[in-house]
């Protein structure tokens, strides 16, 4: 069964530039894949798409069978709770703690106050950042920076978890200690998509490589 | 609806650790929330005092006419009886030296004022009631009865009470108008002020968005704060204009007792609060609501 499907999938931004043009694939419910390419390939943007956060300028993205373009604006919220996202940009927020920040996402679909901590406190123990939730993300090291946004993507128990460029920055040692993360969450189940421009990590992993090339998949 | 309930108070929570956050910014919006709040209700009960005393006078003319001293009881009961007779007469009453005394007493709270003067100085009289509140046959007949020989003098009492009655529609029309522009500025006013916060929590709610939040989601917290604000600015203006009147009406009332009346400023009593309050939180609340509105619909 595909979680995600793309059927000749083209987005071309304001000003006419076509960031992945005439895509098709699919993946499984439970994969694991990476999507690899050069800066500006279109990587960011293929994840966007799955989220929702783009439409296509033409073709259909299905996640879940659901055709994103054609939810209103009400219901897109509540499909969005079942994807785990980690943004390029990390979007930490720094007016609050890792605690608070980790929170989030409970707060939006409404944990109750007992459980929302049972699970923000599980989360953070499983990326390492146990006894840091009341210090300011600040005061956080770059890769801590960036398990803080894996234990948001995955507070709320998603079905689909995109990463995009989770390990950048990092050393070989700490990159493959986040992937390694990534594979425990794989084993649950999750359906995963990361992406990342240095294709060597992800050769010794033996999954499948989406390969984008000015956006259009190469073999 | 446990959910709801709880999602409300937790939002509720944030406001009012937000509003301490920023204490002197929370305080300088509420203060211009109850100014232009409290304005227009002072107006309001200003006018609803005044509105009282015109409605306990009569409106339909008056006229008042003193009688020669020593007249003739036969020729008085001939000018009752013809008065009563006219045409547009509502009612002749013919008051008594006697009772106009006693009346006076009553008014002045004194109980033997001829102990003081010796002598009853009142003239019997007639006090006239017409009908219409049509100047020119008032004018016409106190013109005429002022020559009538048992006539000593004659007043037409119902003159400051159209005036007073006439101003108060004014006033009316003026309460209506401020009300209307502060009501306007009290709402643009809140919704700038939710506009600069949204502007300061603008990473926040794309991220919030971007994860799963709803429209209500984000729009709750702006909500909650301008319909605290709006409670709290309600509350406050009418506490500053009860201050206000309460201090006045001492001199208001002594002023009032000099022409003989009992009169004092209302104060705002539950209904004014609820009302203000009801008023002052809708607007805010409306305000934060096309505030957020028009940050949101830049999103599909
Ligand atoms: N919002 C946007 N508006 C216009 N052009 C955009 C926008 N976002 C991305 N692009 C363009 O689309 C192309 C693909 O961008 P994308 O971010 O998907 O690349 P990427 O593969 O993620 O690159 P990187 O590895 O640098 O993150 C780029 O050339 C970029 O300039
Ligand atoms: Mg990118």
């Amino acid at each position: 069964m595909s979680t995600i499907q793309f059927q000749q999938v083209t987005k071309d931004y304001a000003g006419g530039f076509t960031a992945v043009k005439n895509l098709s694939f699919e993946i499984a419910s439970g994969e694991l894949v990476f999507l690899a390419g050069h800066s500006g390939a279109g990587k960011s943007t293929l994840l966007k798409l799955i989220a929702g956060i783009e439409q296509p300028t033409s073709g259909t993205v299905l996640v879940n069978k659901q055709n994103l373009a054609r939810l209103s604006r009400s219901s897109l919220p509540y499909v969005r709770r079942h994807i785990g996202l980690i943004f390029q940009d990390h979007k930490i927020l720094f007016d609050r703690s890792v605690y608070d920040n980790v929170a989030l996402p409970l707060d939006i679909i409404g944990f109750d106050g007992r459980e929302a901590k049972r699970r923000v406190q599980a989360a953070l123990d499983k990326v390492g950042l146990a006894g840091k939730e009341k210090l300011n993300p600040v005061a956080l090291s770059g890769g801590e920076q960036q398990r803080l946004c894996i234990a948001r993507a995955v507070v709320h128990r998603p079905a689909i978890l995109l990463a995009d460029e989770p390990t950048a920055n990092l050393d070989r040692d700490y990159a493959n200690d986040i992937l390694e993360l990534f594979k425990s969450f794989h084993q649950v189940g999750v359906t995963i998509v990361i992406s990342a421009h240095d294709e060597s990590l992800m050769a010794d992993y033996g999954r499948r490589i989406l390969r984008l090339k000015h956006g259009q998949f190469t073999a | 609806m446990k959910h709801w309930f709880r999602l409300h108070t937790l939002a509720l929570r944030h406001t009012l650790l937000g509003l301490l956050r920023h204490p002197l910014s929370s305080l300088l919006n509420l203060l211009v929330i109850a100014i232009a709040a409290a304005l227009p209700l002072l107006l309001w009960l200003v006018l609803a005092s005044l509105a009282s005393v015109s409605n306990r006078l009569p409106v339909e003319p008056q006229i008042s006419v003193f009688l020669k001293n020593g007249h003739d009881v036969a020729a008085t009961k001939a000018l009752e009886q013809e008065l009563a007779a006219r045409k547009g007469m509502a009612k002749v009453r013919f008051v008594p030296r006697d009772e106009a005394l006693r009346q006076l007493e009553g008014a002045t709270g004194t109980t033997d004022l001829l102990a003081g003067l010796g002598e009853n100085p009142l003239p019997d009289a007639f006090v006239l009631t017409l009908h219409g509140t049509d100047a020119a046959p008032v004018e016409a007949l106190h013109a005429e009865l002022a020559r009538h020989p048992l006539v000593e003098e004659v007043q037409v009492d119902s003159a400051w009470a159209q005036r007073l009655e006439r101003l108060v529609a004014l006033g009316r029309s003026v309460f209506e108008v401020l009300a209307g522009l502060l009501a306007l500025a009290l709402a643009l006013i809140t919704g700038n002020a939710i506009r600069m916060q949204i502007l300061t929590r603008r990473e926040e709610i794309e991220v919030a968005r971007l994860i799963g939040a709803t429209d209500a989601f984000i729009r709750r917290p702006f909500i909650h704060f301008a319909a605290v604000q709006g409670v709290l600015g309600g509350l406050l203006a009418c506490g500053v204009v009860a201050l206000l009147l309460a201090r006045l009406n001492p001199a208001v009332s002594e002023l009032a007792q000099a022409y003989g009346q009992q009169f004092a400023l209302q104060l705002p009593d539950w209904r004014v609060l609820l009302a203000v309050c009801g008023a002052t939180t809708l607007l805010t609340w409306s305000g934060a609501w096309v505030a957020v509105w028009r940050h949101l619909r830049q999103w599909r």
